[in-house]
């Protein structure tokens, strides 16, 4: 699991590359978490690498984005697959991000 | 065997001289013990003989002296008269009668003159003497007489005193022995001038000598001052004969001579002669003033002869006693030698009983566990023969994914008995090789058996046929005791009450059939088990068996725990019956085609592990990636919470996951020896909530319950036990 940070523009992006299961959340959850400094203003979640998320991927997702509802922020879920976006739908996520 | 002759004869020979010195101990003591008893009874015998003898001595001299004395005094008494007579010689003859008709013992006297004393006749002695009835007198003053040169005139002039003569035989006067005494007469001028006499009969004598009757065969002698025996020749003359010839014997011994030579000299004694081959007990005592001596003889048969004869008897019990012990321990070896040959031969008998009862033992598989290739089964079976060779069978075998199992017990006990056991077990493995169905089974066999059985002996029985590959279970009893099914609970497993085979042929048997679960299990045994003992004829029992068979254990260690539980119970009561077991332990999973399986420990990043197990099965099952992404996740989801939850922190544990294909649904099951915790009892989330309000957790049993088609939780055996279901 890879998580590629990058910034432009006030636009804070983390390619996230690979399987985001349990393991995998635990490893990448402080290099998330340093993202909420940037909660403000726009992160950019890029999923078009990942290719499964368990729920501890998407309890950092929520918890990132609960960053960013109190600091004004917004987070956006761009490029996810199918696969994801059913797990997003599942869960409700569908309705918690701003999906591109 | 060799040794065992060898034992044999070492005994042999141990109880043959044992014999010998028992024999010989009793043989000495016995001896001894009459050799004692013989020296004091003889000491005894001895002592008796001596009072007798001397008590019939002292009898025979006091009637001999009462005779003297009185013989003695009459004479004595008449000196004086004869005195004033002397100047008339013939009055003298008057006082001689006076004598004889005064004294009875007196049977003749005289008073004979000095010859030259009287001027009238130069002899003259008048005689008067009992003849017959009457008086006799005669004259001793004949030519032919010469009676002043006569013993009984000589000797009293010569010592100036009263003389006992020798005894004599009376030529004259009827043949008897005589004696006399005589004393000197004095006349008043102090000369010598007469003698006076009396003469006694020794008649009596024979009364007193010779034969007495102390003893059958003693004699008693009576001797004169010179030795000569006095006899009195008017006695029996075979009598007479007799003692003389022993008398004649008695003079070659040198003790005799000794004897006489005391005698002699009026001593008194005993002593013991030794003539003819036979000692003779002696004891010899003087009459006084006669110058006579006296002496008994008893032949030494007469005094131990009655105790020798005893002894011998005795001596002849003893022998036969000897005889009767040597015969006694004689029997006793025979019967010890016949009691060894019984052993030896209970000893070979129970050798091969024992051969029997290994060979039956080996037609039973023994072997544990016997399909060490198989996860899905586990079975161990046992059997403890009561003795010798018992009855009971158990036997299984898989053929074509199929495991046929049998228990049973024959009737009776014994080899009959195992024969027909040996029967069973073959005709099962036989029909069985070729016939699925256990009704058709049993039909089959009990056919057979019905048709051999001469003896009416009948087999109870237990068949089942177990499909392992979807644990479906088919059987029949044949009039066995219900085996125990064991899942969540114990219970007995429901049996149709056949009859048992052998019995009636042509019977049909009532097949039934359940469906086993993974970690259901069976337990089947026979009677000795239920019926077992112990010493307050308590039975252990149906329920004692059901509370030995709580919680799970392998197999094997199911039977070890029952046999030490039936142990404990029976104690040292002896076991009466044969006890049988087997025990099944189903292992696979129910309607499972094909099985995949995977243990994980309770860290996170064992999940890594999941995603190619689950890609593996999604793949082998041809399922879609999008399909098997979701499902990944629904497993992923309830295996982290097991991770993350069941074990407390820093402890270890883990989480098997069992994967298995059916027809239409794929089914996974999740378990864990965690603590007890259901996760479908969580609430669902409200997915529909703000972003402020949407918790952290709970979303994981939410996918779960989402992606799957059915999920269901247990708690079973001490495990979590989550089933979940996706319909393919």
């Amino acid at each position: 699991m890879e998580v590629n940070i990058s910034k432009e523009n006030q636009v804070v992006t983390a390619a996230l590359v690979g399987r985001l299961d349990t393991p995998a959340s635990q490893e990448i959850a402080p290099r998330i978490e340093s993202l909420k400094n940037d909660a403000a203003g726009t992160i950019v979640l890029d999923c078009s690498q990942l290719n499964y998320i368990s729920s501890s991927g998407l309890r950092i997702f929520l918890s990132l984005r609960k960053a960013a509802s109190e600091k004004g922020g917004k987070v956006i879920v761009r490029n996810i697959s199918n696969d994801i976006r059913s797990v997003f739908m599942m869960t409700g996520f569908l309705n918690l991000f701003e999906i591109q | 065997m060799k040794n065992i002759e060898t034992n044999k004869k070492s005994f042999l020979n141990r109880s043959a001289w044992a014999g010998l010195l028992l024999v010989l101990v009793a043989a000495l003591t016995l001896e001894a013990t009459s050799l004692i008893q013989y020296y004091y009874s003889k000491k005894g015998l001895v002592a008796e003989a001596t009072k007798r003898a001397e008590t019939q001595l002292e009898a025979t001299r006091n009637r001999v002296m009462d005779v003297i004395n009185q013989t003695e005094s009459a004479v004595r008494n008449s000196i004086w008269i004869a005195q004033w007579c002397l100047d008339v010689p013939d009055s003298l003859s008057r006082v001689c009668q006076r004598i004889v008709e005064g004294n009875p013992v007196v049977v003749g006297s005289t008073v004979a003159l000095m010859p030259g004393y009287s001027r009238r006749y130069p002899l003259y002695a008048p005689y008067v003497c009992q003849q017959a009835d009457t008086i006799a007198i005669k004259t001793l003053a004949t030519s032919e007489y010469d009676y002043p040169s006569q013993e009984w005139f000589v000797k009293p002039l010569e010592t100036d005193r009263g003389y006992w003569s020798e005894p004599y035989v009376d030529e004259g006067g009827g043949e008897i022995l005589m004696t006399t005494y005589s004393e000197p007469i004095k006349d008043k001028h102090g000369r010598q001038s007469a003698v006076i006499t009396g003469d006694i009969s020794l008649e009596w004598l024979a009364d007193l000598t010779g034969h007495i009757d102390i003893y059958p065969n003693a004699i008693c002698l009576m001797t004169s001052r010179t030795g000569q025996l006095m006899m009195n020749p008017a006695q029996d003359l075979a009598l007479l004969q007799s003692v003389a010839e022993r008398v004649e014997m008695f003079r070659s011994s040198e003790e005799f001579k000794q004897m006489q030579q005391a005698m002699l000299g009026g001593e008194y004694g005993n002593t013991v002669l030794s003539a003819g081959n036979v000692k003779w007990f002696t004891f010899y005592a003087p009459v006084e003033r006669t110058g006579w001596s006296m002496c008994i003889v008893i032949p030494e048969d007469d005094i131990f002869g009655s105790f020798r004869k005893t002894d011998r008897n005795v001596k002849l019990l003893q022998v036969l006693g000897l005889l009767m012990l040597i015969l006694i321990l004689q029997a006793l070896a025979r019967s010890q030698i016949r009691f060894n040959r019984l052993n030896e031969r209970r000893e070979k008998m129970e050798n091969e009983l024992h051969i029997a009862s290994e060979i039956q033992m080996s037609m039973v598989p023994k072997v544990f566990p016997p399909f060490p290739e198989r996860h899905d089964l586990d079975i161990a079976a046992d059997i403890v023969p009561a003795k010798e060779v018992g009855g009971d069978l158990y036997d299984y075998f898989i053929r074509d994914e199929k495991l046929f199992f049998c228990l049973g017990d024959v009737s009776g006990k014994g080899i009959p008995a195992s024969l027909v056991m040996a029967v069973t077990r073959s005709m099962f493995r036989t029909i069985s090789a070729h016939e699925d169905s256990p009704s058709a089974i049993l039909s089959n066999l009990n056919n057979s058996l019905a048709d051999m059985n001469e003896t009416d002996m009948f087999v109870t029985f237990f068949l089942g046929v177990l499909n392992l590959s979807d644990g479906h279970l088919t059987y029949c009893n044949a009039g066995h005791n219900p085996p125990m099914i064991l899942t969540d609970s114990i219970l007995n497993l429901p049996v149709e009450a056949n009859l048992p085979l052998g019995v009636l042929k042509g019977m049909d048997f009532v097949e039934q059939e359940i469906q086993l679960h993974y970690d259901d299990a069976l337990f089947l045994y026979t009677d000795g088990l239920s019926e077992a003992e112990n010493n307050a004829h308590e039975q252990f029992g149906v329920y004692r068996i059901e509370a030995a068979l709580h919680g799970r254990k392998n197999a094997f260690d199911h039977l070890k725990n029952m046999q030490k539980h039936v142990n404990d119970f029976v104690g040292s009561a002896p076991q009466s019956d044969d006890l049988t077991m087997l025990f099944l332990h189903y292992l696979g999973d129910a309607l499972a085609q094909e099985e995949h399986r995977i243990t994980l420990d309770n860290k996170v990043s064992q999940i890594s592990r999941l995603a190619g197990f689950m890609e593996e099965i999604c793949e082998s099952s041809g399922i879609g990636s999008s399909l098997a992404m979701s499902l990944n996740l629904a497993i992923e989801e309830a295996v982290t919470n097991v991770i993350l939850y069941a074990y407390p922190n820093g402890t270890h544990g883990t989480v098997v996951i069992t994967a298995t294909k059916k027809d239409g649904s794929l089914e996974f099951i999740i378990s864990d020896s965690g603590v007890p915790f259901d996760p479908t009892a969580a609430p669902e989330p409200d997915i529909n909530a703000s972003v402020q309000e949407r918790p952290i957790g709970g979303l994981g049993i939410h996918l779960v319950r989402t992606i799957m088609d059915n999920v269901s939780y247990e708690y079973k055996n001490g495990r979590n036990i989550l089933t979940l279901t996706k319909n393919i």
